[in-house]
């Protein structure tokens, strides 16, 4: 239970500081790190999402119209809240943390064990103003843009893929959409898909920055605690979201009702 | 009564207790040491990069009395220190330019062009060739070329004081003779400054 507390403090601590540092983002070698995080995060991950996502559209949709048989308009409904609010934020943090969580946890861990992390303050560089708040920010920004990715390849390959496998009219499913669509599902993914990916690099950030042990060993371990956390962290705070959001958060804007 | 600091670049005093020898070398110029223990190098390292020395041990840094800073001194203290550890330091996912610019990446705002002249410049004075090392990886670098690397990488900076660790170590015979030309170029450059070379006390 201490060490879940010191754990939980060692990331909040972490995600102080990175708001405290920001504008170190402006100095050359963290905007380098930065770019690199977002093309590692972000950019290569985009291949891998296609089908997933334009596959995941389809199934919801025909699911919907030919085993509930029910009409394109439901079939699009269900396909705005499980995708645009849930689905898409979920498959792009879990992209996220298969990739880019491990990568970072195990990269941190080496570099402590090696002994870079202690060049880095030899350096007088904070090592977490460069390995840490890059890292953090350009996993935020890439998992919204994974998110949104994947809302677009799966709504708009599901539709597509359904007017072509089944019978359904693209036309009325695009009509619907629209109809239906509100931007505030979109604000609602963009803000769940940044707190995703910041958790992921803060947690990630934190076991690899602290793994338990200085041996090489230590590595394997600490990238395991980094992913197990971040999934639970991830799926935490999607149900603090939904409870915010479907409860009486927002206004009352996003509203479930059939 | 003990020494003044004044004119002193590195005063290190351990306790009389602890058997430990004292160092006391002068600002301006290159010196080696070469009868510290690996421990109270360690020891004497550790205060002088933390700029924090153990209780009871007097640390005098550039002139000034470590023990009577503030946060605020001690930070500014550090900043005109630089520190070249035997494996060169160097982030083993960054070129050799990369690793050179880091640094003085997140401490002076120099243009990238004049940074790169200043390279080139010290890596053809010290007969190396700049094109066949600036885009090497540290695990494809030889023990010679790392250490030129965090060498560039420190004087880029132009500390006031640097301290060099077994500079010479794991180095063939021509390549000694290469790093013997680094404190010569550090002063070339930082004319006042002081270059301190701490070797293994077994070192001949």
């Amino acid at each position: 239970m201490i060490g879940v507390y010191r754990e939980f403090e060692g990331c909040m601590r972490l995600a102080g500081h990175v708001l405290r540092r920001l504008p170190v983002l402006a100095l050359p070698p963290v905007a380098e790190s930065l770019t690199r995080q977002i093309y590692f995060t972000g950019a290569s991950a985009t291949a891998g999402i296609v089908l997933r996502g334009a596959f995941i559209g389809t199934f919801i949709i025909a699911y919907v119209i030919e085993v509930l048989d029910a009409d394109s308009a439901l079939a699009v409904k269900i396909l705005i809240w499980v995708v645009l609010r849930e689905v898409g934020p979920l498959i792009a943090a879990v992209l996220v943390i298969q990739r880019s969580g491990t990568a970072v946890t195990t990269e941190l861990a080496l570099m402590q064990i090696s002994g870079e992390v202690a060049n880095l303050r030899h350096m007088r560089v904070d090592p977490r103003d460069y390995l840490v708040v890059p890292r953090v920010v350009g996993i935020a920004l890439s998992t919204a843009a994974l998110t949104f990715y994947v809302q677009v390849i799966a709504v708009g390959g599901g539709m597509i893929l359904s007017a072509l496998a089944i019978d359904a009219s693209l036309g009325e499913m695009a009509t619907e959409f629209f109809a239906l669509a509100s931007p505030v599902d979109f604000v609602y993914s963009v803000i769940k898909s940044l707190l995703f990916g910041a958790a992921i690099a803060l947690v990630c950030c934190y076991h690899g920055l602290h793994p338990p042990g200085a041996s090489i060993n230590a590595v394997p371990k600490a990238a395991i605690n980094g992913v197990t956390q971040s999934t639970l962290l991830v799926l935490l705070l999607n149900v603090v979201f939904a409870y915010l959001v479907f409860g009486q958060a927002f206004f009352g804007l996003v509203t479930a009702k059939l | 009564m003990s020494e003044a600091a004044t004119g002193v670049a590195l005063g290190y005093e351990p306790p009389p207790d602890l058997g430990e020898r004292r160092i006391w070398i002068p600002s301006g110029g290159s010196y080696r040491t070469g009868l510290l223990s690996a421990s109270q190098r360690r020891k004497m390292l550790n205060a002088v990069l933390e700029v924090r020395p153990d209780p009871d041990t007097r640390l005098v840094l550039l002139g000034v009395e470590v023990d009577g800073l503030r946060a605020a001194g001690r930070s500014a203290l550090r900043d005109r220190i630089g520190f070249l550890p035997a494996d060169g330091g160097l982030l083993s996912s960054l070129n050799a330019w990369e690793n050179m610019l880091l640094p003085i990446g997140f401490h002076r705002g120099r243009r990238q062009r004049e940074v790169a002249r200043d390279v080139y410049g010290m890596l053809a004075g010290l007969g190396a060739d700049p094109a066949a090392l600036l885009a090497k990886l540290p695990e494809r670098m030889s023990s010679y070329e790392k250490k030129l690397t965090a060498y560039v990488r420190i004087a880029l900076e132009k500390p006031d004081l640097v301290l060099a660790e077994d500079l010479q170590a794991g180095l063939d015979p021509g390549e000694r003779e290469a790093a013997d030309r680094f404190p010569a170029a550090y002063l070339e450059r930082c004319s006042a400054g002081t270059f301190v070379q701490l070797e293994a006390a077994s070192a001949p």
